[in-house]
């Protein structure tokens, strides 16, 4: 009984309670970091060198996960530039005898730089080109390391730099090497952990498997991706630094099997997980010195392994711990309450547009637009299109008329041949489609676009993206930052509460991959008015929902529109468009052929022809 | 230079057979077998192992050729198809390939140890002079097999019904099977076809490399390489044409800068090829190539 209320307190009080237990647990997990890094800091040479090694690679995993698990982009240059960190270090160090500290600085900013610029150059592609180029990227370095041998030192290398030793007093500590690494170690941890706790993982995970949405809420996900890869191969370069204390750094090190083994690492630990990578990167580490049997035998049962270990638990140890645990671990989370609203009284607290409607301003406006796909025939021709602010704006026509090409030049994700696009007076055409949601202006779209593996509140938080201030520079420490706290609690509020306005409030823990495809559509309805627009386009909100679901939007939309939102509906259901709508524009074959009120647009003889079927 | 140009073909087209392999696995799979490499060095370890033991070269040959081929497909059974159907769009493709081309390389070591034996010359005695240069008759039948391979796969894949089957896996494997392609045979004969193009390719260097387990690493990258340069992940032809290039980029460095430059050439070669074009020279989305757009479209 006592545990249950405890549950409910701390859903209430968020902050307060469960924060408290996680500081204890804190508490004793840095503890026992720090006893067992004395422990190794005062063993012997072997112990030290295998987790030295297992540490350095474990940073070199968690570097990988930050973007193949949080953005999808399954970069094989880790190993390059791992590389180019230790052979910094080992070259300035030895040679210009530079100081090492000074150093890690210069070769986290310098492989951060490198990393910025590799990534802008492979992020043109996507997916597997990703992974090839930066493959390539590793390829070339190697190549080079081995080949310029008045600098690296060719295939023998040169030995790395020596760790500076304790000052007098702090000698009893053993090993300072030891500390440093696993310093390193608990630093990237923390990194990675608090990112997956700030507002930001929903929203790198967005910009992983729903790119429009997260343009759409305001993201400029190219940039992101490009910073991310630059603070991942920044990571990767302080391992190498840590790396080049160990021994000899020679081009073997670093080549592009390196940056598969990371990739093993990050496979067999767990993708996407905070502690999975470095659970893989022990394995893969300690796997020579643990199984000691002849080299090649071992090779072979090592590459058993690997194939079983990513056939038989596709989402790594951790997943696995996690599908076995998640019954204990689930009695512990806390519950979030249903909240049973009224959708009719509870609208009103919607957040409201910045300006109230003004009677006839035009609010959004289309004027001559033209567009086409690539080599094939105009999708648009000539399109006028004035929106009132206040007004439900139906727009209609057949298929293949251009609807959908038409919401995607009004929002941005295209990009008209002529023409021109006017945003509350702004000329928007031309704008990336991120910086529309500052005008006010979100969508939505026709195949829900959400993160499957999120809840629909860390879903709908996305939508809250450029309300929140600098929800990207405080990622790094957002949940030891008063103000992150703050924030995140309401951001899930607000988000909460908008899924309940929609009627989605049962539903607001469970992942958008368990819902009815109804729900997930109005979730995607919640991540729009979370931001309180004053524009909003949707794409077929009724497409694939039942009657009921659907009279429901309805009373939704009209309770939005009472609140001042202007709305571009594209829509086939005219029984469920027609009398939302104060205007109505037809399009057919890329032409507008009428716009009126609804009962002009039922009458006309033509639209009746092309559209109505009659 | 007639000489470069010469040697490099061949050379060229020897990278361009290990390319293809990987392209023709890809194109149906849409995964990159990193055990490529060693597919070719199967051939090579076996046909050594045969001939040494007595038997003709022609059996030998064509026993590697098959070994190959069986574990070829075995790739494809153990390390790719269980990925692909749990989760098509992962990568743990990467691991478990490269855990069988660990396990194929570190067995060929285990057996027959790590140091280089004996391959038959097959035609590697017979020098041929064309004009100015002399090309050994080894140099002449790569290039000879390289375009016959080269032209008979892409007619198999226009023209007969197999090769077509094998485009709509490529494109949707779903779809394919929906309309009752069977996808896994489609996969395995790929996987086999693939298997016997790089153990050609092995066949066709061997006398020049002589049999080593490690053979696998430096010609999978290079094949790896000339699939790049060409753009052979969209056509698996394009592949050779990008193993022209290596090839001859790599002999007429060697030549006229330095006996060491075919080390880094080839690869400033692909970096830039992939800065100007990121799928490839011969891609449909090569910038430079692309068509442009016909004024009748744009009134």
């Amino acid at each position: 009984m006592k545990s249950t209320t405890d549950h409910q307190a701390s859903a209430a009080i968020p902050a307060s309670r469960a924060g408290g237990w996680r500081a204890v647990m804190f508490l004793v997990v840095v503890l026992a970091y720090l006893a067992a890094t004395g422990y190794v800091a005062q063993s012997d040479l072997g112990l030290q060198n295998l987790v030295l090694v297992a540490a350095v690679f474990g940073i070199l995993a968690i570097s990988l996960d930050l973007v193949a698990g949080m953005l999808g982009l399954y970069s094989l240059g880790q190993g390059g530039f791992f590389g180019i960190g230790a052979y910094m270090t080992t070259i300035l160090a030895n040679d210009y005898g530079w100081n090492v500290f000074g150093l890690l600085v210069f070769v986290l900013v310098a492989t951060g730089l490198v990393g910025v610029a590799v990534g802008a150059m492979s992020l043109r592609v996507s997916g597997l080109y990703f992974a090839i180029t930066t493959f390539i990227f590793t390829l070339v370095l190697t190549v080079l390391a081995t080949d310029m041998v008045d600098v690296t030192g060719g295939l023998q290398g040169w030995l790395g730099p020596a760790f500076p030793d304790f000052p007098g007093g702090l000698q009893w500590l053993g090993t300072p090497l030891v500390w440093c690494t696993m310093a390193g170690l608990f630093l990237s941890l923390t990194l990675v952990w608090n990112v997956r706790h700030s507002p930001f993982y929903p929203i790198l995970l967005s910009i992983r498997d729903a790119e429009p949405f997260a343009e759409a809420a305001g993201v400029r996900t190219a940039a992101i991706k490009i910073g991310v890869f630059g603070v991942s191969a920044a990571m990767a370069g302080g391992a190498g630094w840590l790396f080049s204390f160990l021994g000899v750094v020679s081009p073997g090190q670093f080549d592009w099997s390196v940056s598969l083994n990371v990739l093993v690492m990050v496979l067999i630990g767990g993708i996407n997980t905070t502690i999975g990578p470095v659970i893989g990167a022990m394995f893969v580490s300690m796997f020579p010195n643990v199984v000691n049997i002849n080299p090649w035998l071992q090779e072979i049962v090592y590459g058993a392994l690997s194939i079983l270990a990513i056939t038989l638990l596709p989402n790594g140890v951790v997943g696995i711990a996690k599908r076995v645990l998640a019954p204990l671990v689930g009695s512990l989370d806390p519950k979030t309450d249903i909240v049973a609203v009224d959708v009719a009284t509870a609208a009103a607290t919607l957040p409201a547009p910045s300006a109230l409607a003004t009677g006839s301003e035009i609010i959004v406006e289309c004027r001559g637009i033209e567009f086409g796909y690539g080599l094939g025939p105009k999708v648009l021709r000539n399109v006028d299109l004035a929106v009132q602010r206040g007004h439900i704006h139906g727009l209609i026509g057949p298929n293949g008329s251009g609807k959908s090409t038409l919401a995607n030049v009004i929002s941005g994700r295209l990009t008209p041949h002529a023409g021109q696009v006017l945003v509350k007076g702004t000329r928007a055409d031309g704008m990336p489609a991120s910086s529309r949601s500052k005008l006010g202006l979100r969508r939505t779209f026709q195949a829900a676009q959400l993160v499957k593996e999120l809840t629909l509140t860390q879903n709908v938080m996305v939508g809250l993206f450029d309300r929140v201030p600098r929800i990207v520079s405080r990622a790094a420490l957002w949940p030891m930052l008063a103000s992150g706290r703050r924030d995140l609690a309401a951001m899930h509020r607000r988000s909460a509460e908008t899924l309940a306005l929609v009627g989605a409030g049962e539903w607001t823990s469970r992942q958008v991959g368990d819902v009815p495809h109804g729900i997930e559509q109005l979730t995607q309805l919640a991540s729009v008015c979370v931001a309180g627009p004053d524009v909003i386009v949707l794409d077929e909100p009724a497409t694939g929902l039942s009657a009921k679901e659907v009279r429901h939007l309805a009373t939704i939309l009209a309770n939005l529109k009472t609140q001042g939102v202007t709305m571009i509906i594209i829509e086939h259901q005219t029984r469920f468009l027609f009398p939302l709508c104060d205007r109505v524009t037809v399009l057919n074959a890329g032409e507008v052929i009428l716009t009126g009120s609804a009962d002009e647009v039922r009458a006309d003889p033509v639209v009746r022809q092309v559209y109505l079927g009659e | 230079m007639l000489q470069f140009l010469l040697s490099g073909i061949a050379i060229g087209s020897i990278y361009g057979l290990i390319g293809m392999a990987l392209a023709i696995s890809f194109y149906v799979t849409r995964i990159i077998n990193f055990a490529q490499g060693q597919l070719m060095m199967v051939t090579v370890m076996i046909t050594a192992e045969l001939v040494s033991s007595g038997y003709p070269v022609c059996l030998a040959a064509a026993a590697g050729l098959v070994s190959s081929c069986v574990i070829g497909i075995l790739s494809y059974l153990i390390a790719v198809r269980p990925i692909l159907l749990s989760n098509r769009s992962s990568f743990g493709w990467l691991v478990s390939t490269l855990g069988f081309a660990v396990i194929v390389e570190n067995a060929a070591a285990y057996i027959w140890g790590p140091t280089s034996q004996a391959f038959p010359p097959i035609l590697n005695n017979i020098s041929v002079p064309i004009g100015s240069a002399v090309l050994t008759g080894q140099q002449l039948l790569s290039i000879v097999a390289a375009t016959i391979l080269a032209a008979g796969f892409e007619i198999v894949r226009r023209h007969t019904l197999f090769g077509k089957l094998g485009m709509a896996t490529a494109a949707d494997p779903e779809m394919a099977s929906a309309i009752g392609a069977n996808t896994t045979v489609v996969a395995i004969v790929a996987f086999a076809v693939s298997a016997a193009f790089a153990g050609i390719a092995g066949l066709l260097i061997g006398p020049t490399t002589f049999a080593n387990p490690y053979l696998g690493d430096t010609f999978g990258t290079y094949g790896f390489i000339a699939m790049m340069i060409g753009g052979g992940t969209e056509r698996p032809i394009a592949a050779m044409f990008g193993g022209l290039v290596l090839g001859v980029c790599a002999e007429g460095a060697n030549g006229l800068i330095n006996s060491q430059a075919s080390d880094w050439f080839p690869f400033i070669v692909l970096v830039v090829i992939l800065i100007v074009s990121p799928k490839g020279l011969f891609s449909a989305s090569n910038p430079l190539f692309r068509p442009r757009r016909p004024a009748a479209a744009s009134r």
